[in-house]
């Protein structure tokens, strides 16, 4: 058991939420993002990791075979796909955004209220 | 009861094929049949919770997905349960999602039937939601929920709703990865998802930091969906931005589904694990006080109608959360009785501020000043909404009010019942305020000076009054049942997810009522006839407005602050659990 992947994650949940809050640019925004959840991807695999397993694909090895947690990787999966959704999602409204206001900087841009200068 | 369970999945298929169905014939269809087939989805949807949950009451009709059921202990099947609670707040999402629908009928012609596809995509997340037994499948909904809602905010394309859907999509992405992280470190600690085998698995490892960082990952995950101090401040931009529709299902339902998940992962996993639990008690009952007088406060210092309900919807979520740290006293009857007279009360406020921006071209208090006359019932009924957000005896959330209070106040005497009474009082009083100015014209005329900075904003008025009036009325008739609130509460009692009955009405609840009405009353005069009241009071609002001045500053509109705090909370639960477990 090493303790390497936690700390990895737990430095990528940091640092990408450092990145969002400091952020002046929504595409840089988005993609400290997907840093921060890149994070969960790092702890998931690392929950379902087994040394010297194999893939959990029994096509073409016998039942009975070590393999890694599949669960794990069914949640990774998922998170991904949901992932490509929001950020698909998040840059659609970063052009419209960008169309209407003229500027896609977080710190300027306030809901309901006039632009800053 | 084997048909009540195969019809279980229903709830969830149904939406979702009809979703599908319009979305493949979107450009053929008449925009009217989209209509009528996402309310009828929605209200067949809703009568088969009812039907779930009136079956549930011997044993909760189950549904093992593809017949796996757990085998020695070992759970890999996703399984959705219905028992007395949980369908009953599925059936009341899809009541007030139907409500809104009606509300929007024909209000989004000009896009084909995506805003209906969309809806429905929502109301069977929600539905999913309430019903699912299984950590990542609740993960799945949560997130399908979120992904729509955004989409829904975002939906008008003005650049508010786009910088609205914005803030509410980030910070809701940051509470969905908190989220998915913590159900990986409970499942490395129990190599289960199944609530049930998870608790049992949990509780009897005894205390453990793994456990404990997963159950508050997911909490920071809740409570942000709640809207709870300090992950609140998205809320108001969002509810305050959406189109009114999704702003009545946002603010009456999905917000409470947060403290609903939460009451949920306490009673089935967490129940029987007395560490957590005490935790989870002196941590929740001081954030529900501070978001109680936090929201209602705030609610008081705004003039635009739909933030001001988003903040009064924050103030409310304190209160639910004051129920759910008193949990194991039967808080959790009182705490579902509140979340749904909330739910029907603050539906109503949200279609009726879509009243007047459809029909007045408005929703600045100050600007609407005396324009809502000609309205009909619009006025009565936003002052008897309100009166009933200040906490009338009377009706369903009272009843669940008075459960919550007799609750709080065996765990935080004084402090409990001070904040639920200031918190719903305050949120009352400026409704009660918003509605006696714009449809009475009462208070002064407001000044040059008063002209908003706010951007023009109005919502399509293609339908007659009485058709958008029409739900309201439904909904506030709901919230009146006179033998509904008790009825519900015994039953929600006896269901297994609640434990203790409930305390009943009694004396000391309709004074509490009353007096907090007194004081919603008492505070929408004064803040109408500032001019003419006495010097004291004047100070005295004076001193609440400066109270209140650097927590308006907090809620900069700023997405980078949002985070700062989501980070600060994150760490302040991370440290509470840690040092409890």
């Amino acid at each position: 058991m090493t303790y390497l992947p936690w700390a990895l994650c737990a430095w990528l949940f940091a640092i990408g939420l450092y990145g969002m809050a400091t952020s002046r640019d929504y595409l840089h925004l988005i993609g400290c993002l997907s840093v921060c959840q890149s994070s969960t991807y790092v702890l998931l695999l690392s929950i379902g990791f087994r040394t010297g397993a194999s893939s959990p694909v029994f096509h073409d090895h016998p039942p009975g075979v070590p393999a890694v947690d599949p669960v794990m990787q069914a949640l990774a999966l998922t998170d991904i796909v949901v992932g490509a959704a929001v950020t698909a999602l998040l840059l659609a409204m970063v052009i419209q955004v960008c169309k209407r206001r003229g500027t896609i900087d977080p710190q300027r841009l306030k809901p309901m209220q006039p632009l800053d200068p | 009861m084997i048909l009540a369970g195969s019809l279980l999945p229903l709830t969830v298929a149904a939406p979702l094929a009809v979703g599908a169905l319009l979305l493949a014939s979107a450009h053929r269809v008449p925009p009217r049949l989209a209509d009528v087939a996402s309310i009828s989805t929605a209200t067949a949807v809703a009568v088969l919770c009812a039907y779930l949950a009136a079956q549930a009451g011997t044993s909760a009709p189950t549904q093992w997905f593809g017949d796996w059921r757990p085998l020695g202990g070992v759970s890999l099947g996703i399984v959705f349960t219905a028992d007395t609670a949980s369908a009953s707040v599925a059936c009341l999402v899809a009541f007030v999602v139907a409500a809104s629908l009606v509300f929007a009928w024909g209000y989004f012609d000009e896009v084909h039937a995506h805003f209906h596809v969309m809806m429905l995509l929502f109301l069977a997340a929600m539905v999913g939601f309430s019903l699912t037994r299984d950590l990542f499948n609740m993960f799945v909904w949560f997130e399908l929920m979120s992904v729509s809602a955004y989409a829904l905010t975002a939906y008008k394309l003005g650049a508010s709703s786009l910088e609205g859907a914005l803030n509410f999509t980030v910070v809701n992405s940051v509470a969905s990865i908190a989220m998915l992280a913590g159900v990986g470190l409970l499942y490395a600690r129990a190599g289960q998802l199944d609530f049930a085998v998870l608790g049992q698995t949990l509780c009897r490892r005894g205390p453990d930091p793994v456990a404990a960082g997963g159950f508050c990952l997911i909490a920071t995950a809740l409570l942000t969906k709640a809207a709870v101090v300090p992950f609140q401040a998205w809320l108001p931009d969002a509810h305050g931005v959406a189109p009114s529709p999704v702003s009545v299902i946002f603010s009456a339902v999905m917000a409470p589904l947060g403290l609903f998940g939460l009451a949920k992962l306490e009673a089935l996993v967490f129940a029987d694990c007395s560490a957590s639990m005490g935790v989870v008690r002196h941590l929740l009952l001081p954030l529900g006080c501070a978001t109680a007088v936090m929201g209602g406060g705030m609610a008081w210092c705004q003039r635009h109608l739909k933030r001001l309900l988003g903040f009064s919807t924050v103030a409310h979520m304190g209160v639910g959360l004051i129920a759910l740290g008193a949990l194991d006293r039967g808080g959790l009857a009182g705490f579902l009785g509140y979340l749904t007279g909330h739910a029907l009360v603050k539906g109503t406020l949200f279609m009726i501020a879509g009243v007047l921006l459809a029909t007045r071209k408005s929703n600045d208090e100050l600007v609407l000043r005396g324009r809502g006359r000609g309205l009909g019932l619009t006025g009565p009924l936003m002052a008897l909404a309100g009166l009933f957000l200040a906490g009338l005896p009377w009706g369903v959330m009272h009843a669940g009010a008075a459960e919550v209070e007799a609750t709080a106040s065996q765990t935080m005497p004084f402090i409990g019942a001070a904040s639920i009474m200031l918190g719903s009082g305050l949120t009352g009083a400026a409704v009660l305020r918003s509605a006696g100015r714009i449809f009475w014209g009462l208070g002064p005329e407001a000044g040059v000076e008063h002209e908003g900075p706010t951007e023009p904003e109005r919502e399509k008025a293609n339908r007659p009054l009485w058709l958008m009036l029409a739900p309201c009325c439904a909904m506030l008739l709901a919230n009146l049942w006179p033998t509904g609130s008790s009825a519900f509460l015994s039953a929600w009692a006896a269901s297994g997810l609640i434990r203790g009955a409930p305390h009943g009405l009694d004396a000391m609840s309709l004074v509490s009522g009353g007096a907090s009405v007194a004081l919603a009353v008492f505070a929408a005069g004064a803040g109408l006839y500032r001019h003419r009241s006495p010097r004291a009071l004047v100070k005295a609002q004076d001193a609440l407005g400066a109270m209140f001045r650097p927590l308006r500053d907090l809620h900069s509109g700023l997405v980078g602050d949002y985070l700062a705090w989501t980070a600060v909370g994150v760490a302040a639960l991370a440290i509470a659990f840690l040092a409890g477990a």
